[in-house]
């Protein structure tokens, strides 16, 4: 037993990709999860509409933050995104608007202005828009409909490159007179058509089953979404193209889709992490589908709301993929005396070209 | 006749390990050249730096004409050690796919082969694997052949039905670059360039690389007395039948050994015998 238990000790001694993740990981996943964990809702963005009710607003307590008036229909604000209330004067009463897409901003809100009648404040009446019942499964479908396309996307496009390089394929595709971008895309392709059916399937389930809401234009949710399968994809093949083997890859993958799961507002809101974890977040993909999937199924929202999401799936789409290509050229253009230092893609030959 | 491929002054280093040092090479067309050399000689670095797959640290390597490039590799057939076919695809879909990538049609296979075109390529035999490999590499008629052990692994008639292919596309006016270290299939090659350590110790033609090679046959009763005797001294000495072969030495030495009664004659050696001689001397001046 103990020959083994010194064999397997001395593997993982010698893996020391692996090695560095089991210790450096959970303290990192603790000190930024501990930070993003949170239910409670530290901020609600209030607009008022109307001058008469602007001066009004200005009393509301904390969590409250009144942002500028506008005479808007205080429906188009919430669709917008400009604020999480929109307070405005209907009927004599004043009326709360409520953005029901964000679930513990709204429940926070009602319960902030259920605390300000029983403290004898003014009596608001609250309308909960988009979601009146709140439904938990309204607010994660449509996420969920990405993280689905994520752990496609990244996780088994992951094992791709991986498993062509431990296959010895690698360098038959390397030999052959095929562009980076041939191998990328046929890379891809498949998981993008399986993935959009997988994306179709839930969405389509969710809205059956959970009765969730599809209120908006499908095509802006199918172009962000092609978008963001494109950069899920194209992690994976990253992620695939810096693994020694398939172990790194699938820990790689994990490390980028747990973020995402927790850090993406999927499950907790943004608003309530601190300032860097929601950072970290504006930088996850998932983030993005999220706004744009909740934007358009719960919504309707206008494509001025849905542009910052786009773009920013469409940057990333670019971005990832341009550099999963120039890791594809890095492994299959011919090498010249100029490329003395190895490849880290390469680097599993070294053992085997000393003794071979 | 045209040079499909050269090398000159080819160094590969790892770390500081030299794993080829200062190789001068080039491949015809209408030729077969031989990469002799025992596991570790560099036989397969210096064939991956040929192909662009790996950098050289130092020399000049040109493949049909310029650089190692995609267009280059258009007129390139190369079968790796690993064979490099996908295992988990038939056979038909892995000459599909080798012949798409070169934007030309499926190889076609000998009879015995077409039984096997659906079958998943990891459930056939080695050799089967082996001319599958074969067939892709040559479906889109390379002018260069780069084939790295080829025969490891294959039974004698597999070897020689691979070999008839080889000579084949050499009738056909390609070249082919191989490495082996089996002396019956190096007899097969036009050239011959003998690695050890990274270094080319011999290089020509079979006659060229034996040379006036002599080894001295003694006739022994007890042969495993007679080697016992001689490893122990030092020299190489290998069975041959009744008799011992006793490489890269004089009469007199092995006589010193055996003693002034020894029967012994010195005859020509073979190609293994002026292999071992030429690596053994190598690594004595190592």
């Amino acid at each position: 037993m103990w020959a083994m238990v010194l064999k397997e000790m001395r593997q993982v001694r010698r893996d020391r990709r692996t090695l560095a993740m089991m210790v450096v990981l959970p303290v990192l996943l603790l000190v930024v999860f501990g930070y993003a964990a949170r239910f409670d809702v530290a901020e609600i963005r209030v607009v008022p509409v109307g001058d008469q009710v602007a001066s009004a607003a200005q009393q509301l307590p904390e969590p409250f933050t009144v942002l500028a008036a506008t005479d808007d229909d205080p429906v188009d604000v919430l669709r917008r995104g400009d604020a999480d209330v929109a307070i405005a004067l209907e009927g004599g009463t004043p009326t709360a608007h409520v953005d029901g897409s964000e679930l513990f901003t709204a429940q926070a809100s009602q319960q902030a202005f259920a605390g300000i009648a029983a403290a004898g404040g003014p009596s608001i009446d609250v309308v909960v828009e988009f979601n009146p019942d709140l439904e938990t499964s309204a607010v994660l479908v449509p996420g969920l409909g990405g993280l689905i396309l994520v752990f496609v996307g990244s996780l088994i496009t992951s094992l791709g490159v991986v498993r062509e390089r431990q296959a010895g394929t690698l360098e038959q595709l390397a030999v052959m007179p095929l562009r980076a971008s041939d191998v990328f895309v046929g890379k891809v392709a498949p998981y993008f058509v399986v993935a959009s059916v997988d994306l179709v399937v839930v969405l389509g389930v969710g809205s059956w089953l959970f009765g969730v809401p599809f209120n908006g234009n499908p095509a802006w949710l199918a172009i962000g979404s092609l978008l963001f399968l494109f950069t899920a994809l194209g992690i994976g093949v990253l992620i695939s193209t810096v693994s020694d083997n398939q172990g790194q890859a699938i820990q790689l993958a994990l490390m980028t889709v747990l973020p995402q799961v927790l850090l993406s507002g999927l499950i907790f809101p943004l608003s309530s992490m601190a300032a860097g974890v929601r950072w970290i977040g504006y930088l996850l993909p998932l983030t993005w589908f999220n706004v744009l999937a909740r934007g358009v199924m719960l919504k309707d929202a206008p494509l001025s709301a849905l542009a910052l999401p786009l773009g920013v799936l469409a940057l990333m789409a670019v971005v990832v993929s341009t550099l999963a290509v120039w890791r594809f050229n890095t492994e299959l253009r011919p090498a010249g005396p100029g490329d003395t230092d190895l490849d880290p893609a390469r680097r599993q030959d070294v053992p085997a070209e000393v003794t071979s | 006749m045209t040079a499909l491929a050269r090398v000159v002054g080819l160094r590969r280093d790892f770390g500081d390990t030299r794993a080829v040092d200062g190789v001068d090479l080039d491949v015809a067309s209408g030729e077969v050249v031989g990469l002799l050399g025992a596991n570790g000689a560099g036989k397969t670095t210096l064939i991956r730096m040929l192909l662009g797959l790996l950098p050289p640290t130092a020399g000049h390597v040109e493949l049909l004409g310029g650089p190692p490039s995609p267009a280059a590799r258009r007129h390139l057939g190369y079968v790796p050690q690993g064979l490099g076919l996908y295992a988990d695809l038939t056979v038909q879909e892995n000459l599909a796919f080798q012949a798409a990538a070169f934007g030309v049609a499926p190889a076609r296979l000998d009879d015995d082969l077409c039984a096997a075109v659906d079958t998943v390529v990891g459930d056939l035999s080695l050799g089967v694997r082996r001319r599958v490999a074969f067939a892709a590499a040559l479906g889109h008629a390379p002018r260069l052949l780069v084939l790295d052990e080829p025969t490891s692994g294959v039974g004698p008639l597999g070897r020689s039905e691979l070999w008839d292919t080889i000579h084949d596309t050499v009738d056909d006016g390609a070249g082919v670059l191989v490495t082996t270290h089996y002396m019956d299939e190096a007899e097969q090659c036009d050239r011959l360039v003998v690695l050890s350590r990274g270094r080319v110790v011999a290089a020509g033609t079979v006659a060229e690389v034996v040379g006036d090679d002599m080894v001295v046959e003694v006739v022994a009763d007890d042969v495993a007395a007679a080697l016992a005797r001689l490893e122990g001294a030092g020299l190489v000495a290998l069975p041959a039948g009744r008799r011992v072969r006793v490489i890269a030495t004089s009469p007199t030495s092995v006589r010193a050994v055996l003693g002034p009664d020894a029967t012994l004659e010195e005859v020509p050696a073979t190609l293994e015998e002026a292999f071992i001689a030429a690596v053994g001397h190598d690594r004595a001046a190592a």
